[in-house]
């Protein structure tokens, strides 16, 4: 990587005697679909990836001068080691100390997903960024700002002008290139992977294998795909928090039926990813299994799969959930969690 | 005598023929010119000012003090039938009542021709919406600085319509927002097609004015009314999908200047 990039340094020097720095081509970065996943939902060729395109949405989502108060980056909440996830925060914190109600959830195989956000708010993955960008509670940012900040600097000039063809330094041009640095963010290297598609080091121990088929006979349901999501906005049967009353997909729909729903997430990752639930609410993966277990509340729109035979919850006893956890943590894709393509330095 | 009469006659008549073709719309309309849309707001029978009260058909006083809206897709029927898209990218204006210069739409390179409809959009479209970031250009950031971003689900408010109101069970002045733009059950996208009823005789050399009425009465006091003593802030649910549908026919073509 590093060679490529001193080579790229040097050969508009050797260009700029006969031809314009404008020259230079731009370099399209290949976006593949690993065996193991579910169809993409994201339309490639609509924004497709780039070398410069990619940079320019990596230094956007490491800067903090995108906030109001000149610090609250995109990266400050998603951290990478943490699965993109603001380690140990049930809430993160944004601007002036504001406080949110959600948990941050991980940046991870966006490509595949059809709605973003906890209540599905967002629905393209280059537009979702105008949602933390602009809430006062996240960066309180804004897009005039921006862009007279972007325009003085030498660095974005340069970037913008090489990463899109007509090399404007607007709104679209800045979301374009987050989704594309998004949009190449993969998780699909862990163990339970190479599992998947027969490759070396795709090996589950016994126990991480009866994790596995207790998973899917108790899990996947919603949990689908080698993704873990079926992309579903669901009643989980958490006790409601007063405090918050987060009424979930209902504030996109205003449907009685999606009051206190939330977007299934997927689990990859998810040994990094605590604490858990929307909320955050939860801080280990055993008090999740004893959720489901023993702590789901009935309510008028709880997941009829968490009210079956006139039992709430999913049973699950504590050998199988040490089983489950064991598989759960096959998901962790060390690759990913420490790729230097995605890290702020 | 007659013979002179005749040959006057016929002079005449020749005169007007050839006169008539030098000035045959058909033959000399080449080139491009440009076309004003001016879009008027008016309350009912009233011309519209705002914080002033206004009373609906349910009894419900409304004084409204932001009214704003997204106008886009501007396609021109010409009377031989063909169409102009005007291009996409130039295609959203943001019109405030309280920034007049934003209610007139100052259209440019539009092909010489008689223009008999107009149609366009309110709000933005959802196949601008699919293709996600890709063609917005500036038009977020402007929708930004105009409180026209719908920032919590990443999109645009379509209508902007604030004031107050009062009715016989709400006494007290109180505060109502009625918001379109895309739900999770409803895009909230309309289109409005308003035949014109003289033509817009675009030239290289007159810019015809299309003078539009909106009657903003419309938003709550449509087909159906909306009472806002029920719920003073509309933005989303079953609702909106009605306040869509009476916007669509909110608009109406006055009168068409070609001057």
């Amino acid at each position: 990587m590093k060679t490529k990039y001193i080579l790229l340094l040097i050969l508009p020097l050797f260009w700029s005697c006969s031809d314009d720095d404008d020259e230079y081509q731009n370099i399209p970065l290949v976006f593949e679909i690993p065996s193991n996943f579910p169809p993409l939902a994201y339309d490639v060729a609509n924004n497709p990836p780039t070398e410069k395109g990619f940079e320019l949405g990596k230094k956007l989502f490491y800067d903090g001068r995108l906030a109001s108060d000149g610090i609250v980056s995109c990266g400050f909440c998603h951290i990478q080691a943490d699965a993109f996830t603001h380690h140990g925060h049930t809430f993160s914190h944004g601007v002036d100390d504001a406080i949110g109600t959600r948990n941050t959830p991980p940046i991870q195989n966006l490509a595949y997903q059809t709605t973003f956000m906890y209540d599905g708010a967002a629905s393209h993955l280059d537009l979702q960024s105008i949602i933390p960008f602009t809430s006062p509670i996240e960066m309180n940012g804004n897009f005039s700002d921006v862009i007279i900040m972007m325009k003085a600097d030498a660095t974005y000039q340069k970037l913008f002008k090489i990463a899109f063809t007509d090399g404007q330094i607007n709104a679209e041009n800045m979301l374009k290139a987050l989704g594309q640095f998004m949009v190449m963010v993969t998780s699909s290297n862990s163990r339970f992977d190479k599992f998947r598609r027969n490759e070396a080091g795709g090996i589950l121990s016994q126990q991480e294998q009866a994790g596995y088929t207790l998973f899917n006979q108790k899990c996947a349901s919603c949990h689908a795909t080698d993704l873990f999501t079926d992309n579903s906005f669901r009643n989980n049967g958490l006790q409601v928090n007063p405090a918050i009353n987060d009424i979930g997909r209902y504030r996109v729909t205003q449907l009685d039926q999606d009051v206190y729903k939330f977007k299934v997430p997927s689990l990859r990752n998810i040994e990094k990813t605590a604490p858990y639930m929307h909320d955050g609410r939860l801080f280990t993966l055993e008090a999740v299994m004893e959720h489901y277990n023993s702590g789901v509340v009935n309510s008028n729109t709880l997941d009829p799969l968490l009210k079956t035979n006139g039992k709430l919850g999913i049973p699950i006893t504590e050998v199988e959930k040490t089983q489950i956890i064991a598989f759960l943590k096959t998901l962790t894709d060390t690759q990913y969690l420490t790729d230097k393509r995605f890290s702020e330095y | 005598m007659k013979f002179q009469i005749k040959n006057i006659l016929a002079v005449v008549a020749i005169s007007v023929v050839l006169f008539s073709c030098t000035n045959n719309d058909d033959e000399s309309i080449t080139g491009e010119g440009s076309l004003k849309v001016e879009f008027d707001n008016i309350y009912k029978t009233a011309d519209f000012a705002a914080n002033t009260n206004y009373t609906n058909s349910n009894g419900e006083i409304v004084s409204v003090s932001k009214v704003k809206y997204i106008v886009s897709n501007i396609v021109l029927t010409k009377a031989d039938g063909t169409t102009f898209t005007y291009p996409k990218s130039q295609s959203y204006f943001i019109l405030d009542e309280l920034t007049p210069s934003t209610l007139v739409l100052n259209l440019s390179g539009i092909p010489a021709g008689n223009y008999t409809k107009i149609k366009y959009g309110i709000g933005v479209d959802k196949a601008q919406w699919e293709a996600g970031a890709t063609g917005q250009g500036d038009f977020l950031t402007t929708a930004q600085a105009a409180e026209m971003m719908w920032s919590w689900s990443a999109g645009y408010k379509f209508v902007a319509f604030e004031g107050t109101f009062t009715s016989a069970t709400v006494t007290a002045a109180t505060q109502f927002k009625v918001h379109t733009g895309q739900t999770g059950t409803d895009y909230n996208y309309t289109e409005v097609a308003l035949d014109l009823p003289e033509n817009a005789l675009v030239r290289t050399t007159i810019t015809p004015q299309i003078h539009i009425m909106a009657d903003l009465s419309q938003i709550v006091d449509g087909t159906n009314t909306i009472n806002l003593s029920e719920g003073a802030t509309i933005m989303g649910g079953a609702k909106l999908a009605f306040v869509t549908s009476y916007i669509a026919n909110m608009f109406e073509v006055e009168h068409v200047h070609n001057d």
